[in-house]
């Protein structure tokens, strides 16, 4: 079996070989054919120590090894260029959302994620990788250019020559958000990725794959009341968003299980994880108990003790976008264990 | 104490090279008078886009002078004074405390966001940075005309006379009946904005003849310290100030601007706590709470209600806010029901049959309000003002036409009864805000 860097899967995959093997609320895969009964959502957390390096970390080459490895495992595809087929199609425009508030998802996460939608036939004009404002973006290091060798890269305020300071006219309203939503999402993709980062969040209690999209919408500032609930659902709900949405990739390389969403080194650690699924919600149930395994050997109080416990999720999976049950998802780790914390 | 963020443009994304941030240095730009970009037959709305299109601070001066407006003597003499587009202004916030790690508690409003490190509250418009809480909105004005007073509305303060009216970005509310969504529910960032110093702004009003500073459009109480150093600034050159606001201010605050506002009108979204949770995603409480400040501090305020079918139109509901103004302040204090239209998430309702307002009007006539008014309907009889005493109109008005017909020295000239208000500049700038009373 192909590894990436030396790790071996931890759990063989032969039960995965089917396609379309996956739950939640995202859409099918594009290969088309009936897919396998309904099984449990997948996650797939990679784990290496060469991706808890302190510093500048890995670069994007050494990333995209174990992003593709995730990615097979995700599908059970032998090549990594299957396994994003399924999720993308060369005619696609993809919008890779990084988040760059505070603790920002690294650019060789972003990069990686790039390069392997690049083998598959996207050209790098059809990749944008953004966030809100190309400000936000540069200060974490991003590139911010109208073209790149891999993706594009810019802010929505980028659009601002468009109206409405690169936003959309029509207010969108999903539940109890009414938004307007980043022109980035609605004029420049057919499809979106989550490009996360796992942090512990002082309202919401977690940000990660989900709350990713407050960054997409004109006013995240008025839906942060009672955790953010129902309002990151919504939010991930309404159309724009929810029509698009084909993958989520989390950058768990160094979670912070405290402080967030600020930058908070103390409480970072060398986790080397790289999390992907086409569920959301799974992902961040996931995220979510990585984040209370920490704090919990730190000797902290959950965050339901803090009362910030992430109770988006249940929303989230009530709307259909995703299963919050831990139990009933299924967590796939290579390498170290995911819950070795 | 004001800096500005830098807010390079993407090369070939946005295609849009804006000006780059700060005037020029008075005589630097190399552009004939004028020539930057033509403002000639343009809105204001242009205007303030042209301003922001690449134009430098001298040349929008020229431009805002050329068509008579407001800014030119500001922009020449302050060169701070210009374009924000793009830029964020940090100045610092009043009104917090704060908290470990970084974090801030606000202290403006009821909400009392507390604000981690690189966040913003509620409204917006106020973030912390490093522990320090910053408002982002000092004298980024997305708004400025000059309206009548009867505009605001306040009925019983110089009446027919100018207000210079102006709004920064930015609501501690998120009503969905909003119907300045556009700006009040945005981040200075988002939108369009002119610089302008607290003293230019003052400077502007005495050149245009403005006797009133008005803060409106949107919250000013998310601008509260433009607000206070502005007021402040026209209090010493003879202009008063008021504040247009939703009354969703925490006392101390209230308080510190009651030192400096001449008056104040307060808009009661409605007299239930589940209207204001589900529409406005606030409380009443704390409004109510301003009401009494208002009263106890002794500064003249006016009170509106947007009445909206089937959500606050009851007859119930109105006599209860009436008889609450009566108990809690005062039989005096204008009250106006003012007409809903669709707009912003409330799509799904029709405008306030005219009936329904006047039904308000004479449920809160009969709780012992004495100057009750019907807005938003034209040449309705109850945008007059009628004397409690013998009935006699004591000001007309037909729209924005004001005719004081029966008021002299603030008392009906028909039967002599004094007229609740602030009737001349005098007293405006006369007002001191009472002390709080000792508990």
């Amino acid at each position: 079996m192909t590894d990436a860097g030396g790790v071996t899967r931890r759990v063989f995959l032969a039960a995965a070989a089917g396609a379309g093997l996956l739950g939640g609320g995202l859409p099918e895969t594009l290969r088309g054919g009936s897919p396998d009964p309904p099984r449990k959502p997948r996650v797939v957390v990679i784990r290496h120590e060469a991706l808890a390096a302190e510093g500048q970390g890995p670069g994007p080459e050494r990333v995209r090894e174990f992003l593709d490895e995730a990615l097979k495992a995700l599908t059970a595809d032998t090549k990594a260029a299957d396994a994003w087929a399924r999720w993308l199609k060369p005619s696609d425009r993809v919008g890779i959302k990084v988040n760059c508030l505070g603790y920002s998802t690294r650019p060789a996460v972003a990069l990686a994620t790039a390069a392997s939608l690049g083998a598959i036939g996207l050209a790098p004009q059809q990749i944008i990788v953004w966030d809100r404002t190309s400000d936000e973006l540069r200060r974490a290091g991003y590139d911010v250019a109208a073209s790149g060798k891999s993706a594009r890269c810019f802010g929505t305020d980028a659009l601002a020559d468009r109206g409405g300071a690169g936003y959309g006219r029509e207010i969108v309203t999903s539940g109890g958000i009414g938004s307007l939503f980043s022109r980035i999402v609605t004029d420049e993709t057919t499809a979106l990725i989550s490009a996360s980062v796992l942090k512990d969040h002082n309202i919401a209690g977690l940000t990660c794959a989900l709350k990713n999209f407050f960054g997409a919408i004109h006013n995240p500032n008025k839906y942060h009341d009672n955790g953010c609930d129902p309002f990151i659902a919504d939010t991930c709900a309404a159309e724009p968003i929810r029509k698009r949405l084909r993958l989520a990739v989390c950058d768990a390389l160094r979670p912070q299980f405290s402080g967030g969403p600020s930058l908070r080194p103390q409480w970072q650690w060398g986790y080397g994880g790289l999390l992907v699924s086409t569920d959301p919600v799974a992902l961040d149930r996931v995220a979510l108990e990585i984040i209370e395994r920490k704090r919990a050997s730190a000797g902290m109080k959950p965050l339901e003790a803090e009362k910030r416990p992430a109770r988006y999720l249940a929303s989230a999976q009530a709307r259909g976008l995703g299963t919050a049950d831990l139990a009933s998802i299924e967590v796939l780790s290579i390498g170290k264990a995911w819950d070795a914390i | 104490m004001s800096t500005i963020d830098k807010s390079e443009p993407v090369a070939g994304a946005a295609g849009d090279a804006r000006t780059s941030p700060g005037a020029p240095a008075p005589g630097s730009c190399k552009s004939a008078p004028g020539s930057c970009k033509s403002a000639s037959g343009s809105t204001r709305r242009a205007l303030l886009r042209a301003v922001g299109g690449g134009a430098c601070a001298a040349c929008a001066a020229r431009l805002l002078a050329g068509r008579g407006a407001f800014a030119a003597e500001a922009s020449a003499e302050a060169p701070a004074a210009g374009d924000s587009h793009g830029r964020i202004v940090v100045h610092d916030a009043r009104w917090f405390e704060r908290l470990p790690d970084k974090a801030v508690k606000c202290q403006l409003c009821p909400r009392e966001c507390t604000v981690a490190d690189v966040e913003r509250g509620y409204c917006g418009v106020r973030e912390n940075r490093g522990g320090d809480y910053k408002t982002l909105v000092y004298g980024t004005l997305c708004s400025l005309n000059i309206d009548p007073i009867e505009k605001k509305p306040l009925f019983h303060y110089l009446p027919g006379t100018a207000a210079l009216s102006v709004a920064t970005p930015g609501c501690n509310m998120e009503c969905k009946f909003c119907q300045n969504w556009n700006v009040s529910q945005v981040r200075p960032e988002q939108v369009e904005s002119l610089l302008m110093p607290p003293e230019n702004l003052v400077r502007s009003a005495v050149a245009r003849q403005c006797q009133t500073l008005a803060y409106t459009y949107t919250e000013p109480v998310v601008f509260s310290e433009y607000v206070l150093d502005t007021a402040a600034a026209g209090r010493r050159q003879g202009v008063g100030s008021v504040m247009i606001s939703n009354g969703y201010i925490r006392e101390p605050a209230l308080r510190d601007l009651c030192k400096h506002l001449t008056a104040i009108k307060v808009d009661l979204k409605a007299f239930t706590e589940k209207f204001y949770a589900e529409q406005c995603a606030a409380k009443l409480a704390p409004v109510l709470a301003t009401l009494e400040v208002l009263h106890d501090v002794g500064i003249h305020t006016e009170i509106v209600v947007l009445v909206i079918p089937t959500l606050n139109d009851s007859a119930d509901e109105i006599s209860a806010m009436a008889k609450w103004i009566v108990k809690h302040m005062s039989p005096d204090v204008p009250l106006h029901f003012s007409r809903f239209h669709p707009m912003y998430r409330i799509q799904n309702l029709p405008p306030t049959p005219v009936e329904t307002l006047d039904r308000a009007r004479k449920v809160s006539m009969d709780a012992g309000l004495r100057y009750v008014y019907v807005g938003n309907v034209p040449f309705h009889a109850g945008e007059s003002t009628y004397c409690p005493g013998c009935g006699k109109v004591v000001i007309k008005r037909v729209g924005y036409n004001v005719d004081v017909v029966g008021l002299r020295r603030g008392s009906c000239a028909s039967c002599g009864r004094a007229i609740a208000g602030v009737w001349s500049q005098q007293d405006a700038l006369a007002f001191k805000p009472k002390e709080k009373a000792a508990t």
